[in-house]
């Protein structure tokens, strides 16, 4: 990780948590404000940060981790495109798309914490090899929704990245049917309640994922775009959005 | 809880003239057959494997001394990427150009270094791997084929089973008791046994769809030279399963089912079909993720980590995305099975195999298991 990286983690982790699902904008939002997050892709000539995409994916996916109840993701974005725009569309998806990985390692890591505590017939949940193969097909789409992301923030990085972000949204989208239903499942009745915070993350989760183009807008714009360049392109197309452009 | 560290590949300048190398190697000698191409990497050309060695795209990470050309791992990553998605036929050479030329290199002694390593990198000596036993499966652990000292030779005797590509192979590294009434993990060692020594045997076994890949071995008094250990006598285990890292993060994990989807994009093409589109996008969206993970963790590889966690977690997504492609195909385009239509052609065929994508190097549950030790949950 970058330094940038590093310290605007070391910066919103702390924050965020204390904030988490409780945060209200008329409390909370001048802390937010007095870190200068709102600024981070704004260039320092304009005193911000003059970050990137991939700087921003940090913060987004912090924000998705502690549930954050702020539109802070919305505020970074309103810098850079015009609110009803189709580029402020695609933004806001890379955006959910980050806050759901985010969102979907701490709802694993809390599915995790729960079971190696839990006992049920005389041994902790984990240790049932039911329990461990749900939690481990969990942690592969988590895996790879934060893969997607960063993937998808890479490609804004480097300019036109709807095919990316249309991937990692439609990619996270669906790590969210498995990851919820597998962190309640193996919560039993407990995540059920309102008092366990479980559903602070899951209801977000279910939320984003409907946000900003759910999987059938997702895949129907992916589709396109893969059938208009025809079969032998894909392979080519996608090496090529990699690749660095050829010097000659 | 981040399972799977997630961090930019730096992508070669080289890229693109690779690819380019590639794609114009496989066009002059490739395999035109869909079916074919569909789960290329076990098929077996071995002209198509020198054709390779030829141009200096075997052994490419490996010491020049060893006969390698001493390119990156990403470099590497990026033609066997290359290989996959059109279809190349690679299975002659594959596993000796994943693992056991690497298992050799490191482990190896100079006289079975010398022996094998720049065979491999000329495309002219095949591998296959040697695990498996009858009554070691997940239990791998479990293996009792033998090995006796007698003198300085060791004498093997037991035999193996599922071994692909026993038939083309030269030589199999194998993973043996070398230690009489040692349990488990304890007193394994491994062994290169070349395939014409005498007393190894093969017999073919036929696959569900008549196809000849894999075989039982069978050794019967196998004397081998002290040379033919390689690396530490009792090490074994630990060997063997440092190698799986090598076998299980590759892309050969995803890209199988390739030529099926290539296939599909077609059909869509010709017919304006909504949910055949959308499937094209999802299918389309996998893809990319699991190359951006398998590429990750080559990155990895090359930094020199072990990165066994999130290799096993790619090729449990990959071997699910494979096996999930025919069927979903399936499900929304109309088809004759029978037919002679490629796309037809290639969900059969692939609905016939893809049950092997989650058995062959290490099945599902297997792997769920090591993820779930990397959890904290083991
Ligand atoms: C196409 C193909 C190629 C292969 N090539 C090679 C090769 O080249 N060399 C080689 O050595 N081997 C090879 N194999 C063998 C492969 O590694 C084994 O098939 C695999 O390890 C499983 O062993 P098994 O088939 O004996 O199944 P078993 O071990 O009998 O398992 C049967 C089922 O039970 C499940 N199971 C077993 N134990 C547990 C457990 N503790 N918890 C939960 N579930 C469990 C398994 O996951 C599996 O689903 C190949 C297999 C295939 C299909």
């Amino acid at each position: 990780m970058s330094d940038t990286r590093r310290m605007l983690a070391e910066m919103a982790d702390p924050l965020f948590a204390e904030l988490s699902s409780s945060a209200t904008m008329e409390r909370d939002w001048a802390r937010i404000e007095e870190l200068g997050l709102p600024l981070l892709l704004a260039p320092e000539t304009e005193g911000g940060f003059g970050g990137t995409w991939e700087d921003a994916l940090v913060v987004f996916r912090l924000a998705g981790y502690h549930a954050l109840a702020l539109p802070l993701p919305e505020a970074i974005i309103a810098g850079r495109a015009q609110e009803g725009s189709q580029e402020h569309f695609l933004l806001c998806a890379f955006a959910r798309g980050a806050q759901i990985a985010g969102a979907l390692d701490a709802a694993l890591a809390i599915a995790v914490g729960y079971v190696n505590e839990r006992q049920q017939f005389g041994r902790p949940l984990g240790k049932f090899q039911a329990v461990q193969q749900s939690l481990a097909t969990f942690a592969c789409e988590a895996a790879a929704a934060n893969c997607a992301a960063m993937g998808a923030a890479q490609a804004l990085d480097r300019g036109d990245a709807t095919f990316e972000v249309a991937a990692a949204k439609l990619r996270a989208n669906r790590a969210v049917g498995v990851g919820s239903t597998v962190a309640h499942q193996v919560h039993g009745a407990i995540g059920f309640t309102e008092e366990y915070g479980l559903h602070e993350l899951t209801k977000r989760l279910w939320q984003w994922r409907s946000e900003f183009g759910n999987d059938a807008h997702w895949s129907r714009v992916l589709g396109e775009l893969v059938v208009a360049r025809g079969s032998e392109a894909f392979w080519p197309d996608l090496t090529a959005r990699t690749d660095p452009t050829r010097v000659d | 809880m981040q399972t799977f560290a997630t961090e930019a590949v730096d992508w070669p300048e080289s890229a693109t003239a690779l690819r380019e190398q590639v794609r114009a190697l496989v066009a002059e000698h490739g395999e035109r057959d869909p079916v074919r191409r569909a789960n290329c990497w076990t098929k077996a050309d071995p002209a198509f494997s020198r054709r390779l060695g030829e141009a200096g795209l075997l052994g490419m990470t490996w010491p020049r001394e060893y006969g390698g050309h001493e390119r990156s791992q990403i470099e590497r990553y990026v033609v066997i990427e290359e290989l996959l998605a059109a279809g190349a036929p690679v299975g002659a050479h594959w596993i000796a150009d994943r693992q056991s030329g690497p298992l050799l290199l490191r482990m190896g002694n100079e006289e079975l270094k010398r022996r094998w390593v720049p065979a491999i990198a000329r495309g002219e000596a095949f591998a296959c791997i040697g695990l498996s036993e009858p009554n070691s499966g997940s239990d791998l652990a479990s293996v009792r084929t033998s090995a006796r000292r007698d003198g300085d030779d060791w004498v093997i005797n037991g035999q193996k089973v599922w071994t692909t590509g026993a038939h083309v192979a030269h030589f199999m590294i194998a993973l043996i008791r070398s230690e009489p009434g040692s349990e488990r993990q304890q007193g394994l060692s491994q062994f290169v046994i070349p395939m014409d020594a005498p007393g190894v045997t093969v017999k073919p076994i036929i696959d569900l769809t008549g196809a000849h890949e894999f075989n039982e071995v069978f050794f019967e008094d196998v004397r081998l030279p002290a040379t033919a250990l390689l690396g530490e006598e009792g090490n074994g285990w630990k060997q063997a399963t440092a190698e799986l890292s090598l076998e299980r993060s590759g892309p050969e994990r995803y890209l199988s089912s390739m030529a099926l989807f290539t296939e599909l994009v077609r059909h869509a093409g010709k017919h304006p079909d909504q949910t055949v589109r959308e499937l094209v996008g999802r299918l389309a969206a996998e893809a990319w993720t699991l190359r951006l993970m398998s590429a990750s963790v080559a990155a990895k590889l090359a930094r020199g980590e072990d990165p066994a966690l999130e290799a096993t977690i790619v090729k449990d997504l990959g071997n699910s995305y494979e096996q999930a492609i025919p069927e979903l195909v399936q499900a929304v385009v109309e088809m004759d099975l029978n037919g002679e239509d490629a796309l037809a052609r290639v969900t059969a065929y692939l609905l016939q195999v893809s049950p092997s994508f989650s058995l062959r190097g290490g099945t599902r549950e297997i792997l769920k298991g090591i993820i779930a030790r990397g959890l904290g949950l083991r």
